[in-house]
C-alpha cells in the first residue's frame, strides 16, 4: 500500500509538471531562450528565485542542523538574507538597466572587454555545471533513499527529466516549473511542520524551547569561531548573484521588479531558515539523538506522517533539486552560448538557440557524469561558493559602479581568483587556518588594485 | 512565557510561506493560462516600461 500510494503520487507530480512545462512551450528565438523575453512578472521572479536558491542545503542540510545546533545556524541564514537584499538595493537594477544584456558575462563584457567576457563565460559555465553536478548528486541520493534504485540510474532520471524541459522551453520554462516547484514545497514542508507541532511535539512550547536552547548550546560547544566566519563569509558571497539569479535579475519585466524580487527572496529565505530550523529542534524529541544530519527530515517524516505524507515528501524533495538544477543547466548553457562562442563568432538567431539546446544537453551529461564524484552536498556547494565568489564577484561589483573599470584589472581580479580560490581549496588546504573564500577574495581584489593602477599606467604611458 | 512566544513567530513564519507558495501558484496559472497575450505584449512594451 505504502509503494502504490509513492508511485501514485509521484506519477501525479510528474504529469502535472509535464502539464506545466508544455504550458510554458519551447523557446522560438534565443531572448526567449536566454531571458523570457524580458517579460517576468515580480511573483515569478520571487518564486523561481526562492525555488532555485532553496536546494537540498537549504532544506534538508537546514533541518539537519535545527536539530544539532538549534537556532546558531539561523544567524550564518541570516548572512544570507543579508546578501539577497544587498543584491536587490544595489545591484540588479544596474544590471537590469543595461541594454541587450543576456548574461553576467555579457555585463562584464559591456563593462570592460571581450576578453573579459570570455573568461567570466568560461567560470560561469564551469560553475553552473559544477553545481549542477551537486544538485544531480543530491537528487540521486533522493531517490535512492526512497526507491532503492542504484544511484546511477537515480541521477540520469532526475537529470533527464529536468534537461528534456530546459532544453526546449529554456528560461521561461525553467521559471514556469519552479514557480510550480516552489509552491509545491513552500506549501508542503511548513505543513509538515504544522502537523508534527499539533499532533507530535510532547511538552508542548515549554520542550520546543528547551529543545532549542540544548541544541544551541551543543552547537557553540562544537563550532568554532574561525569556522563560524567562514560560514557567514560562505553564506554572505559565496552564492551572490551566481547566473541563474542574475539572469532572473535580467530577465524580470522592470528594473523595479529586478529589485523587488531580490528583496522578497531575501526576507523569504530569513523565515523559511527559521521554520525548516524549527523542523530540525522539533524533531529532537521524536527521532533517535545520533540520526546522521542528511536523514533528519526523511525521519521525522516517515516516523510521525501517514504514508501519503511521505509520498508528498518525496515529490517536495524532487521539486526542491529539480528547481535548482533547470536553473543551473539554462544558466550555463545561456553563458556558453553569449559569453563563450558569440564574442567571436556572429551567429544567427536560430543558431544561438540551437547552441544553447545543445550546450544545456552537454552540460546535463558532464554534471550526471560528475554527480559520483561529489564528496557531500553541503562540501560540494561549499566549493563551488569558494570559487564562485573570488572569480566573479570583485570584478562584476566593482565594474558596474566605477566609471571606466579597466580590462587590465578585470582580468587579473578573475584569474587570480580563481587560482588562489583552488591552490588554497583542493592543493594547500592544510595552509591557512581560514576557509579558502576568505584568502581567494583578499587575492582577487588586489590582483583588481594593481590590475586597474597598471592599465592606468600603461594607458598614460602610450599617450 | 519565552517558549510560547518563540513557537507563536515560528507558526506565524509557516503562514508567511504557505501564503508565498499560493501567492507564486496564483501567478503561476495566471502566467501559463494566458501566456501568449502577456509574453507578446510584455516584449513590445518592455523597453518603455523599464524605469
Amino acid at each position: 500500500m505504502h509503494t502504490v500510494s509513492l508511485l501514485a503520487v509521484v506519477i501525479v507530480y510528474v504529469l502535472v509538471l509535464t502539464f506545466v512545462a508544455v504550458r510554458a512551450r519551447a523557446a522560438r528565438e534565443f531572448a526567449e531562450f536566454s531571458l523570457a523575453k524580458r517579460a517576468l512578472p515580480l511573483a515569478l521572479v520571487f518564486g523561481s528565485l526562492a525555488a532555485t536558491y532553496v536546494g537540498p542545503g537549504f532544506s534538508i542540510g537546514f533541518v539537519g542542523r535545527g536539530f544539532v545546533s538549534g537556532f546558531l545556524f539561523l544567524v550564518m541564514g541570516l548572512a544570507y538574507a543579508v546578501q539577497n537584499i544587498l543584491v536587490g538595493l544595489l545591484v540588479a537594477p544596474r544590471l537590469r538597466s543595461l541594454k541587450d544584456c543576456h548574461t553576467l558575462g555579457d555585463a562584464i563584457g559591456q563593462k570592460y572587454d571581450r576578453k573579459c567576457q570570455f573568461v567570466a563565460g568560461i567560470i560561469s559555465v564551469g560553475l553552473c555545471a559544477g553545481f549542477a553536478a551537486v544538485m544531480a548528486k543530491a537528487g540521486g541520493v533522493v531517490l535512492n533513499d526512497i526507491f532503492d534504485l542504484p544511484i546511477w540510474s537515480s541521477v540520469v532520471i532526475i537529470v533527464g527529466v529536468t534537461t528534456l524541459y530546459t532544453t526546449f522551453g529554456g528560461l521561461r520554462a525553467s521559471v514556469i516549473t519552479d514557480a510550480f516547484q516552489f509552491s509545491a514545497f513552500a506549501i508542503l514542508l511548513p505543513m509538515a511542520f504544522l502537523f508534527v507541532v499539533v499532533f507530535h511535539l510532547k511538552g508542548g512550547a515549554a520542550a520546543f524551547a528547551g529543545e532549542a536552547s540544548t541544541a544551541v548550546k551543543n552547537g557553540f560547544a562544537s563550532t568554532s569561531i574561525v569556522e563560524m566566519v567562514g560560514l557567514i563569509a560562505a553564506f554572505l558571497l559565496g552564492e551572490t548573484l551566481i547566473p541563474p539569479y542574475a539572469n532572473r535579475a535580467l530577465a524580470s519585466r522592470t528594473t523595479r521588479i529586478s529589485r523587488n524580487g531580490f528583496i522578497l527572496a531575501g526576507i523569504f529565505s530569513t523565515v523559511w531558515f527559521l521554520v525548516m530550523i524549527s523542523l530540525g529542534i522539533a524533531a529532537r524529541g521524536i527521532i533517535p539523538e545520533g540520526t546522521s544530519e542528511d536523514h533528519v527530515l526523511l525521519d521525522l517524516v516517515k516516523s510521525t506522517m501517514p504514508a501519503c505524507g511521505y509520498a508528498l515528501l518525496v515529490v517536495v524533495l524532487v521539486s526542491v533539486v529539480m528547481s535548482s538544477l533547470d536553473s543551473l543547466l539554462n544558466a550555463g548553457a545561456v553563458a556558453f552560448a553569449e559569453d563563450v562562442v558569440k564574442p567571436f563568432v556572429a551567429l544567427k538567431d536560430k543558431t544561438s538557440l540551437d547552441i544553447g539546446r545543445y550546450a544545456t544537453v552537454v552540460i546535463a551529461a558532464i554534471a550526471a557524469a560528475s554527480a559520483v564524484a561529489v564528496p557531500g552536498i553541503i562540501r560540494g556547494l561549499l566549493i563551488c561558493y569558494t570559487i564562485w565568489a573570488p572569480a566573479i564577484l570583485p570584478a562584476l561589483i566593482i565594474g558596474l559602479w566605477i566609471k571606466r573599470p579597466c580590462p587590465l584589472a578585470g582580468i587579473l581580479s578573475m584569474g587570480v581568483g580563481t587560482i588562489v580560490a583552488v591552490v588554497f581549496q583542493f592543493f594547500l588546504p592544510e595552509a591557512i587556518k581560514v576557509p579558502a573564500i576568505i584568502p581567494a577574495l583578499g587575492a582577487a581584489l588586489l590582483a583588481y588594485v594593481v590590475g586597474h593602477w597598471l592599465g592606468r599606467k600603461l594607458k598614460v604611458g602610450r599617450k | 512565557m519565552m517558549g510560547v512566544v518563540i513557537l507563536i513567530l515560528v507558526v506565524i513564519g509557516a503562514f508567511f510561506v504557505v501564503a508565498s507558495g499560493v501567492w507564486v501558484a496564483v501567478a503561476l496559472v495566471r502566467a501559463i493560462s494566458v501566456r501568449e497575450t502577456i509574453s507578446d505584449e510584455s516584449y513590445q512594451t518592455r523597453e518603455e516600461s523599464s524605469d
